[in-house]
């Protein structure tokens, strides 16, 4: 958490050109719209996966199942495309762990292979599987989890024990219960959950299929339900609209911080080049389905989108105004045209993966010790990202943003609270 | 950039911005990468005589006083090829070292007879937190003419190819880009203000992970104190790497401000001490009350120290931070 306020603070305060405060306002006002769009977007489609759950679990079949493995696909379109305002807007970073968090450890949900080991140092409760068990103790309270709700999951099993791999909400969780574990390495193949582990009597495989159901409805109303809180929020008194237009300086800070955060410490780091470091295909964000070139691809795009100042919705809807490119553009036009060329060799880079990943060759398979050309593809998109964050900071600096910093710092006004 | 400012705001601009970087080049990086490559070279070396836990104890705490000196400069040659995390894989709160290890010597993985295969190896499997799991975890006690030993030897010579690496780098490239920041055709640092800006974000980052990192990581919160979640525990060295990195920063500090920086000053050497007062070298007392409280007061200490390098150093220098690796979640 403290992490994530360092650049903001870091990079901002005010800037000194109150003469561009009008366009300023413009252009925060379509970066709020596009967020209004793509939050709006990630709801019509997780209330989209949410009917295709019930229907699951009404009906369970192959075919049920796989409408609804391709609902969550289609959710996590518009959905990555909104990770671009993390890290610079507070009420999105307090509110994204319920939707994304990630990476989980699936045990705490359900039943999971016996490679995946058991409680470890870190978590105490990496093999709870709350669908094979009512009733538990959990940090030393007894918890009665015979009745499997939104509220036990957002309440009780979310970060459970203040440890964050005990994810029990969002789209990652629902993604595990739609596919299951990917046993198959760094092999070809996704998690290959059985259809009949929602299968009513004896048909049910892998034991409490009506407890899983149960989970998997929770699981998806919840996501809707945080996916309307935060459209919300983006209307035109919505809080996150009203804090950035309120301080429109600040403001753009945001906009830049959430694209260079994402950008570099995020995605180029701990998303994709940590992957390759440690070889291991568990280290993707979407691990179950193998969607992750996806993920990376659409987070890509939702930070050249906030940039250009430019959305195209999944109704094909096209939401657009006056954008961060033309501010930076009329401050230093060099420095916007090598941004907007940074980002879109970045675009270049994911597409490349992306063509790959749906060729065949999964992200997971990227990630194989010795894969070079697999390692080439991952640490390309990586490089692009780094260097465009380079063009991100130039920008910062191009728009005068970065002289503030230190300006309204304790420790100039007042000395002894360095000491504090 | 400079010269479409009016005047009026080139008055306010401070004198001299990125002065310190060639000094902070030549008295603090050129010696420390030099100083790992050393220190690296004679584990490696004592490895190949002698790798038995006994034998490897000092050169490998000399190894690590030695990385300590840059381990906060995460670009460039360290950033390059994930070294920085093949070095010193930390935190690593899924176990990804210890099961690495696991597997490595169940299969016996023939990938540790040569350095090229040796250099493919999971990043968790190698450097100073895979050695130290090795020398100091009884999980892993081998003996010197196992399958253990060999892996011992393997992570050894891969840090001191990687420490070689890293300071041949810097030598021949790295410090001439910073040194030249804004000369004609290098794309890397397009100004002066960009070399120190670089410099000025490897600081605040190195002093963010001492606070949130090797503090904020075994302090965990009052309810639930985590002392097994200490920094390099297994082999006490929590305190000292807390302390020999501040003592960096304090260096790189100095050199980078080129001027008189009294409050961040004070601020080191008041967190330097709280730090060297700590009772316990491995930050085990984060669980009860007393040695909780001390612990909270260095990383408060080291906050501060935060404040006055914004405060002092950021408008010697005239930049702000950029974003540093540490920037997501």
């Amino acid at each position: 958490m403290i992490r994530r306020l360092t650049a903001a603070a870091t990079l901002g305060a005010l800037a000194a050109v109150p003469a561009q405060a009008q366009d300023k306002t413009e252009v925060l006002g379509t970066y709020a719209d596009i967020a209004l769009a793509a939050y709006g977007d990630s709801l019509s489609t997780a209330t989209r996966l949410q009917d295709a759950v019930s229907a699951l679990i009404a009906q369970p079949s192959a075919e049920t199942l796989e409408a609804a493995k391709a609902a969550w696909l289609a959710a996590r379109v518009p959905y990555q495309q909104t990770e671009a305002f993390r890290f610079g807007n507070p009420i999105v970073d307090d509110w994204e762990g319920k939707v994304n968090a990630w990476p989980l450890d699936e045990g705490l949900i359900d039943y999971v292979d016996p490679s995946y080991g058991g409680q470890s140092d870190e978590n105490r409760y990496a093999v709870l599987n709350v669908i094979a068990t009512p009733s538990f103790t959990l940090s030393g309270q007894q918890v009665d989890a015979a009745q499997i709700t939104p509220a036990l999951l957002s309440d009780t099993l979310q970060e459970a024990d203040s440890v964050e791999a005990n994810v029990a909400t969002g789209y990652h969780a629902i993604e595990f219960l739609l596919w299951g574990q990917d046993l198959n390495g760094t092999a070809p193949g996704a998690g290959n959950r059985p259809w009949t582990d929602y299968a009513a009597g004896e048909a049910c495989t892998h034991g409490n299929c009506d407890r899983r159901g149960a989970y998997l409805a929770a699981a998806s109303a919840l996501l809707v339900s945080d996916l309307e809180w935060m459209t919300a929020q983006w209307q035109g008194d919505g809080a996150a609209r009203t804090a950035l237009l309120d301080n429109p300086d600040a403001g753009i800070i945001a906009m830049l911080t959430g694209m260079g955060s994402l950008s570099y410490g995020e995605q180029a780091g701990e998303r994709m080049k940590l992957g390759v470091l440690l070889n291991d295909p568990e280290e993707e964000h979407d691990c179950f389905s193998d969607n992750t070139h996806n993920s990376h691809f659409y987070d890509g795009l939702g930070i050249r989108n906030v940039y250009l100042g430019r959305y195209v919705g999944v109704d094909g809807t096209v939401t657009s105004g006056p954008a961060l490119s033309d501010l930076v553009a009329a401050a230093d036009p060099q420095v916007d045209a090598a941004l907007r060329g940074q980002l879109d060799a970045t675009m270049a880079r994911l597409t490349e993966l992306k063509v790959a990943a749906e060729g065949g060759l999964s992200y997971d398979m990227m990630l194989a010790r010795g894969n070079d050309r697999g390692e080439a593809l991952i640490m390309n998109a990586v490089d692009a990202l780094v260097t465009q964050t380079r063009g991100i900071e130039r920008a910062v600096a191009a728009l005068n943003l970065e002289q503030i910093g230190f300006e309204g710092s304790d420790s100039l006004d007042n000395p002894n609270a360095v000491f504090e | 950039m400079i010269k479409a400012l009016p005047i009026a705001a080139l008055c306010l601009l401070p004198l001299g911005a990125a002065a310190g970087v060639p000094e902070v080049i030549a008295r603090d990086i050129l010696p420390g990468t030099a100083g790992f490559a050393e220190a690296t070279q004679a584990l490696s070396e004592a490895s190949d005589r002698d790798c038995t836990m006994p034998a490897m104890a000092a050169p490998y705490g000399a190894a690590f006083d030695a990385w300590l000196a840059i381990a906060h400069l995460r670009f460039g040659p360290l950033e390059e090829a994930g070294r920085d995390r093949a070095i010193a894989f930390w935190p690593d709160a899924k176990g990804f070292t210890p099961r690495m290890l696991t597997g490595l010597i169940a299969d016996q993985d023939p990938v540790v007879a040569t350095p090229e295969g040796f250099a493919e190896v999971s990043v968790a499997a190698r450097g100073l937190f895979a050695l130290e799991r090795m020398l100091y975890d009884p999980q892993f006690a081998y003996g010197p003419d196992s399958y253990g030993c060999a892996l011992t030897r393997a992570i050894s010579h891969d840090l001191a190819r990687m420490a070689g690496a890293i300071d041949t780098e810097w030598r021949d490239s790295q410090a001439g880009l910073m040194r030249d920041a804004g000369a004609p055709g290098n794309t890397a640092y397009l100004s002066p203000d960009e070399a120190a800006r670089q410099l000025y974000t490897a600081l605040l980052s190195g002093l963010e992970f001492n606070a949130d990192g090797r503090l904020g990581r075994p302090l965990g919160s009052f309810d639930d104190p985590r002392p097994e979640r200490a920094e390099a525990r297994r082999s006490e060295r929590s305190r000292r790497n807390l302390v020999l990195s501040l003592q960096a920063l304090h260096g790189l500090a100095r050199d980078l401000a080129g001027a008189d920086i009294p409050l961040t000053d004070a601020a080191f050497e008041s967190a330097i001490a709280r730090a060297e007062a700590l009772e316990d070298p491995s930050f085990a007392d984060a669980a009860d009350p007393s040695g909780r409280l001390k612990i909270e007061i260095v990383q408060q200490r080291v906050q501060a120290v935060r404040r006055a390098v914004e405060g002092e150093i950021g408008p010697i220098l005239g930049v702000g931070a950029g974003f540093n690796s540490a920037d997501g979640d």
